[in-house]
Order: structure tokens, then C-alpha cells, then sequence
């Protein structure tokens, strides 16, 4: 992002590589519609261009890239209310040449999808910046602006939630 | 805090799937950050090369542009007979003419106007017709800037952060003023002004108090 910042145009097309489809899942994972979602992914990157120059180290980038996709996030339920991802069309790509099985495996991945959906939005949150940018309690308690207990907790929660959803299964 | 992952929760959340940005999406950041690089401000050090005559001949152009309409100006300059015509009248003369209010209001506006009204002593004769006709035209273009902006919408730019203190302001005052507009109930207002904020602090921590959370 330096190198960016500084004029670099190379560099940010390597950041964009590294980090493009981690956070379009993050968004897309926390919007209910894709549309929406491609737009909030479009707004984050724009606003990383437009701070460039008032960018500065005091954390990783993908800690500070993804406190804008929050921030943009919080905007956008703000505006719309609360909404949660729709996963119900979830293909289940079924590597098994069995029609059952694989139709078992399609019910268990809907099935974890709505647990995921189910989760309250902080808890969803934590646990896609845990997966998708693989954050550590620290980086989510300061991307989200939350204390590093509370971001631990909602953590744990979503994991527990999750892990009944597959145990179920 | 690998510890907190669970392999099965892991394992199960990749199979939802791995969604990508569609290559439009792609390509229209990319364009914007390779836009946002190119506009870049003029270089400090003097470019060499090919190059090199352009700062001579910027001066000289600046230097020629300055000598004329600093000679314009001597030439188009005020009229002295016009100028001390403008000159405030006295008070007693001037509620001696209730007529003429209209055009002492011009006036007022435009200090630099001639006044067709005599003021002896001061100026025996009023400036020529066209000399003053033509500041007359002067005046009438300085009245709007002259006039002071409705206080409202001075309020209005203030609370949008659209005045040139913005770029000094430091975040938190600029967040205790969406504050206010909320408890205002401005939301509108608020709303715009948290739009600008974003941008200039796009990773800021944003209170709730500056936010209308949704019920």
C-alpha cells in the first residue's frame, strides 16, 4: 500500500490479487443480495484509492482494508436495516458420483448455510474475518472497533453455533 | 488464535463455495487505481530532457500576463472624480433626499460606484457618463458577492463540512457535529455529513451516537 501510495501503480494491482476474493466473500457472505454485494466491494476498494494518501502503517493492511468494509457495511444496514445473506441456492459441487450422497452433502452445507445466516450479524461478522482474512482476536476487536473480550466471545459463539450445525449433520 | 478454529466448521464453510468478483467489477478498480495514480501533482523538481523549456516559458507568460493587468489596471483604474464622488454624503444631506434612497442603496453595496448625487464641496462635477456607467456595471456585479450568504445556508455548508475547515478539522469535532445534527433530528443533514466523513476517514471508528443504527 506504501508503494501504492506512493505512486506505484503495480502495487496495488498486487494487493488487489492477494486480497479481491477474500473480501468479495466477506461482503457477499454478509449482504443478502449479490448486486448489493458487488457494489460494497466496489465502494471499499474505491475508498482504499481515494485514502491512499492518507494512508498510514499502524496496522496490517488487510486489518485496515477490512475496517472500511465494516464501516461500509454498518453504512449500509444502517440504510437498508439489518440483513442477513441469503444462502438457500448454495450449489454444493459433489465430488461423489452417488445421486444420495451427494444429496446428503447438499442438505448438510444448506444446512450449515443457515446456521450461518442465523448467526447475529457480530457474530457472523467475527467469524468471516476469522475464515475469509484469517484475523486473530485482536485484529477483529480492532477492524470492528469492538474490545478484544467481546470479539472473542461473539467468536466463540458463532463457532460453537456453527460446529452444532455440522455435528448435526 | 488458530486454537478457536474448528477443522469441521472450516471444512464445511469452504464448501459454500469459492465466490469471485466478477471480472467487470475487476476491471473498473483496477482502471480507478491506475486514474488515481496519473493524477498526480506537478513535480517540485524542474523535469529534465525534452522538457526543460517548459518552466522558462511558464515564467515568461506569468511575467508577461502580470505586466498587463497590472498596466490594465492603471489604465481602467477608478476615476479620482468618481472615486471622491463616492464618498459617503452627509447625513443631513442625505435626509434631505428621500428621492434618491434607492440609489444610495447601490451605493451602499458598491462603495466604489458613482453617485449622481452631488456632494459639494467634495465634488463639484460627477464622473462621466461613461465612467460611471461602467462602474455602475462593476458595482451591480460585485452586490452578489458583496452580500452576505443567508446564515442558514452558511449553517448548512458548516454542518456538511463543506467550508474549507473540514480538511484541518480533526475527526472528532467533525463527528461531534453529526452528533448534534442527530439530536437535532437532521438526519438528512447528518447522513451527508457522515457520507463526507467516510471518505476522507474511510477506517475511522464512527461512535453510535454519530450513527442512526437501525431499530
Amino acid at each position: 500500500m506504501i508503494a501504492y501510495r506512493d505512486g506505484n501503480a503495480g502495487a496495488f494491482e498486487t494487493l488487489y490479487a492477494r486480497h479481491r476474493a477474500r473480501l468479495f466473500r466477506f461482503v457477499l457472505r454478509s449482504v443478502k443480495e449479490r448486486g448489493m454485494a458487488e457494489e460494497l466491494f466496489q465502494d471499499v476498494w474505491m475508498r482504499v484509492i481515494e485514502a491512499r494518501d492518507r494512508y498510514a502503517p499502524k496496522a496490517r493492511f488487510t486489518t485496515w482494508l477490512y475496517s472500511i468494509a465494516h464501516n461500509r457495511l454498518i453504512d449500509h444496514w444502517r440504510r437498508k436495516g439489518l440483513s442477513v445473506v441469503d444462502l438457500e441456492n448454495v450449489d454444493v459441487e459433489g465430488n461423489s458420483p452417488n445421486p444420495e450422497r451427494q444429496a446428503e452433502a447438499r442438505q448438510s452445507v444448506q444446512r450449515f448455510a443457515k446456521a450461518l445466516e442465523a448467526l447475529p450479524p457480530v457474530q457472523r461478522e467475527a467469524f468471516l474475518l476469522h475464515e475469509e482474512a484469517g484475523m486473530s482476536v485482536a485484529e477483529i476487536a480492532q477492524a470492528t472497533g469492538a474490545g478484544e473480550e467481546a470479539a472473542k466471545s461473539r467468536l466463540r459463539y458463532a463457532i460453537a453455533k456453527l460446529k452444532a450445525a455440522v455435528d448435526d449433520g | 488464535m488458530a486454537d478457536e478454529r474448528d477443522p469441521k466448521v472450516t471444512q464445511r464453510y469452504r464448501e459454500l463455495g469459492t465466490d469471485e468478483p466478477p471480472r467487470h467489477v475487476d476491471e473498473a478498480i483496477l482502471a480507478a487505481s491506475r486514474r488515481a495514480v496519473h493524477v498526480h501533482p506537478a513535480p517540485l523538481v524542474p523535469p529534465t530532457g525534452r522538457r526543460r523549456w517548459y518552466f522558462p516559458v511558464a515564467a515568461a507568460a506569468i511575467i508577461m500576463l502580470s505586466v498587463a493587468v497590472t498596466w490594465h489596471m492603471q489604465v481602467e483604474g477608478p476615476d479620482p472624480n468618481g472615486y471622491i464622488a463616492s464618498a459617503p454624503a452627509p447625513v443631513e444631506q442625505r435626509a434631505a433626499q428621500p428621492m434618491e434612497e434607492s440609489k444610495q442603496k447601490l451605493e451602499r453595496q458598491a462603495p466604489f460606484a458613482a453617485s449622481p448625487s452631488p456632494a459639494p464641496q467634495a465634488a463639484p462635477q460627477a464622473a462621466p457618463p461613461a465612467a460611471a456607467s461602467r462602474m455602475e456595471e462593476r458595482a451591480r456585479e460585485s452586490a452578489p458577492v458583496a452580500g452576505a450568504r443567508a446564515p442558514e445556508a452558511a449553517r448548512a455548508d458548516r454542518a456538511l463540512g463543506k467550508v474549507g475547515e473540514q480538511a484541518t478539522e480533526p475527526p472528532e469535532k467533525w463527528l461531534e457535529r453529526i452528533a448534534a445534527l442527530r439530536k437535532e433530528g437532521k438526519h438528512e443533514e447528518a447522513d451527508k455529513a457522515l457520507e463526507e466523513f467516510r471518505k476522507r476517514y474511510p477506517d475511522y471508528k464512527v461512535p453510535e451516537s454519530a450513527l442512526r443504527l437501525p431499530r
